[in-house]
């Protein structure tokens, strides 16, 4: 899960029925130095697929038995984000409206320009990117928000939300010394070198889930 | 109560034992007063008088009465008329005339009293007759309004029933029309009702109806048609004509009824129906042209798109920085074994839209033209166009494939239709054939519309020239196509009447 790490390649899963529409947009890819993988239906991509493939989905909007609108419904249902790039013989604008309301990337019609391809593969390998960084920097922080005591996150709860020390250290029951420990301790444990930072890992992680238990009283 | 009554009965009872007597006494002293005066003039006035006092008592109060005034005037005679006068004894030469007097008194009473009761009888007998005779002529009378006043009721029934009802004779001539139906004709509630029938019926669906009635005449037996009547203002309706013998006693027929139910909704809904299908199927007929031409331009993008992407990896391979031969030659191949995929789908697809020769039979063309004919008359009626045929007795036979020659007469007749749109009346296509050219059957459409005008004659065959606005501009391409590929002409002319007309030939059979 780390995105700077030994991961697999960025890759474009070519999903066609026609082989030669396969093997010429892999034969275009790899003269360009993009790695390809094809797959003759939605079913076999589906079967080869493996929560830490990267890149982006070149997928054909007609396919048999699956047809490509169906996979990406399937991708957005079960939270696979991978950036899905459509193409097809025949623009019709319903399915074109669909797709991109389904979150699909760009709409290709075949044949397209080398730089329609080449633009839309770079745009849709950067949106993986920020992706996978932004999931990578969330599992971060979750990992650091569970090493946290049930006292430290109470306190972080209520410093996020603005309180004072001695407040805190009223609605705990605790004195104000304490409050200050378990305050460095969060900041330590969380890497943050400053509230603001706090305040930002915790909007991200959406921490708390449940509002701080102001109301305890 | 009873007793009041009793004393009334007992009163009345001695009314009547002294009124006799009371009548009696009161004439024949009348007769004896007289009598004294009259002496003078007359002899023995006092045996008229007395007589006819006898006579007046019998007749007025009956037998008692008259018996009372003989006893009476025998006595008054004997004591004042009969010697010794003033004496109750009679003269030994006097006895036989007052005996006779009596005698004469009494039969006198007796006869008057009894004519005067059969007198009575037969004047009682002719009241009674009378006041049975007046009851009876008031009974009569009673039944008679009774039976006015029904049939009346029966009539208000008929006339404000909403329904269009008639009544006609066995001989099937109109008798009765109810108000609803006048009304709806336009007729005044006295106008005479003559043989009218068929100027109320469309024309077109006249000979039906007269077909129906005339069967339903002669079997004696209920007949219904659906015709369109023309109501007052002049518009026509739909409506279901039913008629219903009504048999008199012996069997025979007495009346017809016939009732008239307005479908015109009905109508209306069957063939928004029928538009509806022929939309649909229209529609489909487009989505079908649609489906096709994305599926030619699926069948060509996909080797065209291995082709495009296989020239931009050829390109890639060449480029200086990463050169390599081997690819952009495989690459190369490549692009020409798709290109020679791409020139296969041409060819297919043209193959696909290949003209087949027509399959030619043994074709009579006014059997063709009569079920033509048959297919034309719901759209016919639809687009009120009445459709004449003009057919030749004597057609050569050809050779042809009827389904194209069924459809170029569809399509010309569609069109005459269509160039008729908007006219109110008088909308007329006539679909005729001849052998006025030796060797040919010449089969021709003419409508009354607005014509072709001559510069566009040449062109309107031609494919994609239309003037409807809907027009797919095919129709008059693919006529001609047919009747080229059959070896015939098309032509068009203006007609007698302005319209168009449409000809064509076919080469006869020897």
């Amino acid at each position: 899960m780390n995105p700077s790490s030994s991961a697999p390649r960025e890759m474009v899963y070519i999903v066609d029925d026609d082989p030669s529409i396969c093997e010429g947009i892999g034969n275009l890819l790899e003269a360009m130095g993009i790695a390809t993988c094809s797959f003759a239906s939605a079913e076999a991509f589906q079967a080869a697929w493996e929560p830490d493939n990267r890149g982006c989905l070149l997928l054909d909007a007609r396919l048999p038995g699956m047809s490509g609108v169906e996979l990406q419904e399937r991708l957005e249902k079960y939270g696979v984000g991978l950036p899905v790039i459509f193409m097809t013989a025949h623009g019709d604008m319903a399915m074109v409206r669909k797709v991109l309301k389904g979150g699909a990337l760009e709409f290709l019609v075949k044949p397209f320009q080398q730089d329609e391809l080449i633009h839309a593969i770079q745009q849709a390998f950067e949106q993986d990117r920020k992706r996978r960084a932004e999931q990578a920097a969330l599992t971060s922080i979750q990992q650091r928000i569970d090493r946290l005591s049930e006292r430290e996150l109470q306190v972080m709860a209520r410093v996020t939300a603005g309180k004072l020390n001695k407040q805190i250290a009223a609605e705990l029951g605790v004195s104000e010394i304490t409050v200050k420990l378990h305050r460095r301790k969060v900041m330590e444990r969380m890497e943050a070198a400053s509230l603001a930072e706090l305040v930002k890992l915790c909007e991200k992680a959406g921490f708390p889930n449940k509002p701080p238990a102001t109301d305890g009283k | 109560m009873t007793h009041q009554a009793s004393e009334q009965s007992a009163k009345q009872r001695l009314l009547a034992a002294v009124r006799p007597l009371a009548i009696a006494c009161g004439l024949v002293g009348i007769a004896l007063l007289a009598s004294f005066p009259l002496q003078r003039v007359i002899a023995y006035p006092f045996v008229f008088l007395f007589f006819g006092a006898i006579m007046v008592s019998a007749w007025l109060g009956g037998a008692v009465a008259g018996l009372w005034a003989a006893l009476l005037a025998s006595l008054v005679v004997n004591f004042f008329f009969i010697p010794p006068l003033y004496s109750i004894t009679v003269a030994k030469e006097a006895q036989t005339f007052w005996a006779a007097f009596i005698l004469c008194a009494f039969v006198l009473a007796w006869v008057i009293s009894g004519r005067q009761r059969a007198e009575r009888l037969v004047r009682q007998a002719n009241d009674r007759l009378e006041g049975m005779v007046l009851e009876r002529t008031a009974a009569l009378e009673r039944s008679n309004q009774e039976l006015g006043e029904r049939e009346r009721r029966l009539r208000e029934l008929t006339e404000a029933i909403p329904q269009q009802i008639w009544r006609a004779g066995p001989d099937g001539a109109l008798e009765y029309l109810n108000r609803p139906l006048r009304s709806y004709l336009g007729l005044e509630p006295q106008q005479p009702i003559a043989e009218q029938l068929a100027e109320w019926v469309h024309p077109q669906d006249w000979p039906q109806l007269e077909a129906a009635w005339a069967r339903a005449l002669f079997a004696q037996e209920s007949f219904e048609a659906e015709v369109r009547i023309r109501s007052g203002e002049g518009l026509w309706r739909w409506f279901l004509v039913r008629g219903n013998p009504q048999r008199a006693g012996d069997g025979s027929i007495a009346h017809w009824y016939g009732i008239h139910i307005d479908i015109e909704q009905q109508r209306r809904a069957q063939q928004g129906l029928q538009t509806a299908q022929e939309d649909l199927s229209r529609l489909s007929r487009t989505l079908t042209l649609a489906e096709m031409a994305a599926s030619i331009a699926h069948e060509l993008n996909q080797p065209l798109t291995a082709v495009v992407t296989h020239a931009y990896a050829c390109r890639e391979w060449l480029r200086d920085d990463r050169l390599n031969l081997e690819r952009a030659k495989t690459t190369a191949e490549k692009i020409v074994q798709e290109s020679t995929r791409a020139s296969e789908v041409v060819r297919r697809v043209r193959r696909l839209f290949q003209k087949e020769s027509p399959v030619c039979q043994q074709v009579q063309v006014n059997e063709l033209i009569e079920q033509l004919a048959v297919l034309l008359r719901p759209e016919a009626i639809r687009r009120n166009v009445e459709v004449r045929l003009e057919l030749a007795e004597e057609l050569a036979s050809l050779e042809a494939d009827p389904v194209l020659i069924t459809q170029v007469l569809l399509n010309l007749a569609l069109n005459g239709m269509e160039a008729m749109n908007g006219m109110a009346t008088d909308a007329v296509l006539t679909i005729g054939s001849s052998a006025a050219e030796p060797g040919y059957v010449q089969i021709w459409v003419e409508d009354c519309g607005p014509g072709v005008p001559t510069e566009l004659a040449q062109r309107i065959f031609e494919p994609f020239f239309s003037t409807g606005k809907d027009g797919t501009g095919m129709g008059l391409a693919i006529c001609r196509s047919i009747v080229e590929a059959h070896g015939g002409r098309i032509a068009v002319e203006t007609a007698a009447s302005g319209g168009a007309r449409f000809q064509f030939s076919l080469k006869a059979d020897a």
